[in-house]
């Protein structure tokens, strides 16, 4: 234990001595601090606009007067992705994923304004995130600061010196991580309050109930990711020759684990699993509505068939004598079947985003770059699981604003009037605001268990593999 | 060439074919751009295919109202179609016309912002505004990924592959020993060291040329004169990028540290150029120029008349409307037939005269965002290549903004042509198809301005960076 803590002390003075690793500290610390102040920033400002608009957009609906509840139906509403607290730490998708949706009768519309379409190219490039520092920078710190852990002490002889004193590989390396442990929780401290503190005062209305548990689990999932760099680099700086060797393999693993996987991974995915063409969407859809489902039962037989069921139930000969209006109960029928086409094909889509994501969690396995990646997102509530579970969320939210518009339709007004029926604002009231819950922990850690996995199985992999190597080392290698 | 450089090559040459893993990281890189040509094509035949297709719906869609015209009517369906054909209170809102931007042979090998965006509409006489906001599907994880095309293996994994070759120009040899038996030959180290900058570049060149080459003429044929220029201006990026490479790889060795050293600043400045630079920038342009779609999206709701069988008020929509548009008052009489049909149509172009204001300033505020960034490219080589690139193969913003406003006046054509029908009250003629609007897109003259100065401010980073590595290593250490 006294041998552990000394060799921690050294590394620490060790490391402190490079000029180069302090100045790209300073430089991480500083993004950091300028990713997480202009990631609040725009959460808020996107906040104020989106929270103010959705208001707005509820009084125009309550206001919208006295009509007649089909039109109102169409009239309709909209709805806009609210922004989560914990974007200002990951934007995720955000960029990327529409934001806002026209609710209307008939018309499953799909979400409109992709926020990267009001950028330049250069957006690609991807923004500035506390994320992107944390999954990408500093794992290259880490390899600057670490990679001659061992390749120095071997270069310049002093590891036959240590070998000698008695001290095992394995206090050696601990020593050395542990250092490397420290030094990085040092620098990253400083954001870990400010998140903490930007996070609470960006949440006051509690809108993410959970919030301090996906901290504690973003600090968790990073906090492992790094360690296993950390590990990674000592293990390869023990393993090389010379701190050239070791330096270059680590920057060679960095560059095929962050950038070049990931983005191959998600390029073979579409090539794998093709999407159709909003137009053949469309059209789908709407062969599907004339036509039925089954390409055999159109619109009109399906309306005879509704007919014939109501008036056997009711045992009366014309739809004029039914106890309510039934122009309204074939609008719902309708609907509905209309919600059954639209959920056979966009289920279609769905399963598609689901097997092109799925092969990236696969590959996760392989890669902690991408469980940390898809953790992140998830835990910020900007990854996919969300965004579906939001765009579900507002599809039922409009399903019930028509059922109650069709409702009040067929019980309030006669058959074969319209302009003569108008609703007012307590049919308007009945519908609620729209307010999304997003899902919670439990949910989404159900949805991400692969990459969980990978996670625990390259943490015991490298606690065995540190070991391992540190008994099979043998001194006269030094 | 003098002797010494000869022979200075020679040896170049023999270690070069010696390593193994240099030998190596070329195969691979090689594969990658394959890979990335292929994905990029893959991509742009798929856009290729829908834009077939929704021209196919297109063209079905006309020729059945065509022939409706010369057909003895004989259903109920048959007399539908014609009506719709022919009558311009069903067509203006009917007929749909596709305003297509199809992509430059080159897109495959930049796909830039051509995922992003629509390339295909379907326009009718609506309001414009209803229509313009559909996005197309797309999985947003591949958006955010973004595209392996041949400007991502170019722009990002050459200049990595151009580090792992210089970072030892100088310091190998001095770790090796070697360094004090060059400096007792005639020629100087400098001259070795240029020499070897030259052989490499020379080698990566070469490689990136016949990957570009190969994905240029698969694209599409690169001398046709359409393709001639991009491919020429291609040709002149890379070379101008991977100088500004090479450059920065001869300043670092000419600082004479170790290669540790080298390694780890040119792996920072590549981290500076590719990903931090281009970071700051989009989040700084995010805050500074917030944008809400939001205000936009109340435009898409399809609202109608108060009520529609009120006369006076769909005559004051009408008379509001031609106030706008004189061209189509006729007389009153001309108002009463077909009235509602009048009403509508006017009401929704109205609405877009109303709020085109709201969407000219959003687009304002599209333009200052791109305006801004676009005088900081010069602060990375790589942003600037990335955004030559894109424009060379037309996948670039700018011309997707264009798109949008060649849309608006192709939107203006269709309303044009079905309007004048409708409030003059006269049917459309068969020979009237004739005479259909056609999209069209003007091709602007400034695009290879802009290339070329983006591509001026590359070189002339290249050019800075080397005289100073060229100043450094003068001065004796």
């Amino acid at each position: 234990m006294q041998q552990l803590l000394i060799i921690i002390k050294k590394e620490i003075i060790i490391a402190l001595r490079e000029k180069l690793v302090l100045v790209l500290g300073g430089i991480m610390v500083l993004l950091l601090g300028i990713a997480l102040y202009a990631g609040f920033l725009s959460y808020q400002q996107q906040q104020t606009i989106i929270t103010q608009k959705q208001a707005e957009k509820r009084e125009e609906w309550l206001h919208q007067g006295d009509k007649h509840p089909h039109i109102a139906a169409h009239y309709g509403t909209f709805v806009f992705k609210p922004k989560t607290v914990l974007s200002l730490f990951d934007f995720g998708l955000d960029a990327f994923t529409g934001t806002s949706i026209y609710l209307e009768a008939h018309h499953q519309h799909e979400f409109m304004f992709r926020p990267a379409q009001d950028h330049s190219s250069m957006i690609r490039f991807g923004e500035l995130s506390a994320t992107l520092v944390l999954k990408v920078l500093i794992p290259l710190l880490i390899i600057f600061l670490s990679f001659n852990a061992y390749t120095r002490e071997r270069e310049s002889g002093t590891l036959k010196l240590l070998i000698s004193q008695g001290i095992s590989f394995g206090t050696l390396s601990w020593g050395k991580i542990l250092a490397y442990c420290t030094i990085l929780t040092i620098i990253l401290s400083p954001f870990l309050i400010g998140l903490l503190l930007f996070s609470w005062v960006g949440n006051p209305s509690q809108a993410m109930p959970d919030e301090t548990l996906r901290l504690v689990l973003l600090t968790l999932a990073y906090g492992v990711y790094l360690f296993l760099f950390i590990s990674f680099s000592v293990w390869v700086s023990l393993r090389s020759s010379t701190g050239r060797n070791a330096l270059l393999i680590l920057l060679s693993s960095w560059i095929f684990l962050t950038i070049l996987m990931p983005k191959t991974v998600v390029n073979l995915s579409k090539s794998l699993y093709t999407l159709p063409s909003m137009r053949e969407f469309k059209e789908a859809i709407e062969q599907g509505k004339v036509y039925g489902l089954d390409g055999k039962t159109p619109r009109s037989e399906r309306i005879a068939s509704l007919e014939k069921r109501l008036l056997e139930e009711y045992k009366v000969d014309s739809v004029h004598q039914l106890p309510f209006n039934f122009e309204g109960v074939k609008m719902q029928d309708g609907e509905e079947y209309t919600h059954k086409v639209y959920d056979h094909h966009f289920g279609k889509i769905k399963e598609t985003f689901h097997r092109q994501n799925r092969l990236s969690s696969f590959a996760s396995l392989i890669n902690p770059f991408l469980s940390v990646q898809n953790l992140s997102m998830a835990f910020s509530g900007t990854d996919m699981y969300t965004f579906l579970h939001f765009e579900e969320q507002v599809e039922t939210y409009r399903r019930e604003m028509i059922r109650k518009m069709n409702n009040d339709m067929a019980e309030n007004s006669k058959y074969g009037e319209f302009f003569e029926y108008a609703a007012g604002r307590d049919l308007w009231e009945e519908l609620e605001d729209f307010s999304y819950q997003p899902p919670t922990v439990g949910e989404l850690l159900q949805q991400y268990r692969l990459e969980l996995a990978s996670l625990f199985i390259w943490t015991a992999l490298f606690l065995l593999l540190i070991n391992y190597t540190n008994r099979k080392m043998k001194p006269l290698h030094g | 060439m003098d002797k010494s450089i000869k022979t200075l090559l020679r040896y170049e040459w023999t270690s070069f074919v010696r390593n193994k893993f240099q030998l190596f990281m070329l195969a691979v890189i090689m594969l990658f751009g394959v890979y990335a040509i292929y994905s990029g094509q893959s991509e742009i035949n798929a856009q290729r295919k829908t834009i077939q297709a929704v021209t196919q719906i297109e063209q079905e869609e006309f020729s059945q109202y065509q022939a409706s015209f010369d057909e003895e009517l004989r259903s109920l369906e048959e007399e539908e179609l014609h009506d719709i054909a022919s009558r311009p209170s069903f067509a203006w809102f009917r007929h749909g016309y596709h305003a297509i931007i199809p992509p430059h042979d080159y897109a495959a090998l930049a796909i830039g912002q051509r995922d992003l965006f629509r390339y295909y509409y379907r326009l009718t006489g609506m309001s414009l505004h209803y229509q313009l906001f559909e996005n197309e599907l797309a999985n947003p994880v591949n958006l955010m990924v973004g595209n392996f095309d041949l400007s991502f293996v170019l722009v990002y994994l050459f200049p990595l592959l151009i580090i792992a070759f210089c970072y030892g120009l100088y310091s190998s040899e001095k770790e090796n020993g070697t360094l004090a038996l060059l400096q007792i030959q005639a020629v100087s180290i400098r001259r070795i060291i240029l020499v070897r900058l030259v052989f490499y570049f020379a080698i990566i060149t070469s490689l990136a040329m016949l990957i570009s080459w190969l994905g240029l003429i698969t694209s599409g044929p690169p001398f046709k004169t359409e393709n001639l220029v991009p491919a020429m201006a291609w040709t002149a990026g890379v070379l101008a990028y991977f100088s500004f490479w090479f450059a920065l790889m001869f300043l670092i060795a000419s600082l004479r540290k170790s290669s540790s050293f080298n390694a780890i600043t040119a792996i920072a400045c590549w981290l500076l150029f590719l990903i931090v630079i281009p970071a700051i920038l989009n989040v700084v342009v995010t805050t500074k120029y917030p944008l809400s779609s939001t205000a936009l999206a109340g435009l898409t709701r399809r609202t109608g008349l108060e009520d529609e069988n009120d006369e006076a008020e769909v005559r004051e929509v009408i008379m509001e409307y031609l106030a706008h548009k004189p061209q189509l008052a006729g007389s009153d009489s001309l108002i009463n037939d077909n009235m509602m049909a009048k009403g509508y149509a006017a009401f929704t172009s109205l609405k877009d005269i109303n709020s085109q204001k709201l969407v000219d300033q959003y687009n304002e505020q599209v333009a200052n965002r791109t305006s801004w960034t676009s005088r900081y490219h010069w602060l990375s080589p790589a942003v600037n290549m990335q955004e030559v690139l894109a424009q060379i193969a037309e996948t670039d913003l700018h011309t997707f903004l264009r798109f949008q406003d060649a849309l608006a006046d192709f939107h203006g054509d269709i309303t044009d042509f079905y309007f004048s029908r409708l409030f003059w009250n006269r049917p459309i003629l068969l020979e009237d198809y004739h005479n259909r609007p056609v999209f069209q897109m003007t091709e602007t003259s400034n695009r290879w301005s802009s290339v070329g100065l983006g591509l001026g401010k590359i070189l002339l980073a290249a050019a800075l960076t080397f005289f100073l590595g060229f100043y450094l290593f003068m001065i004796d250490v």
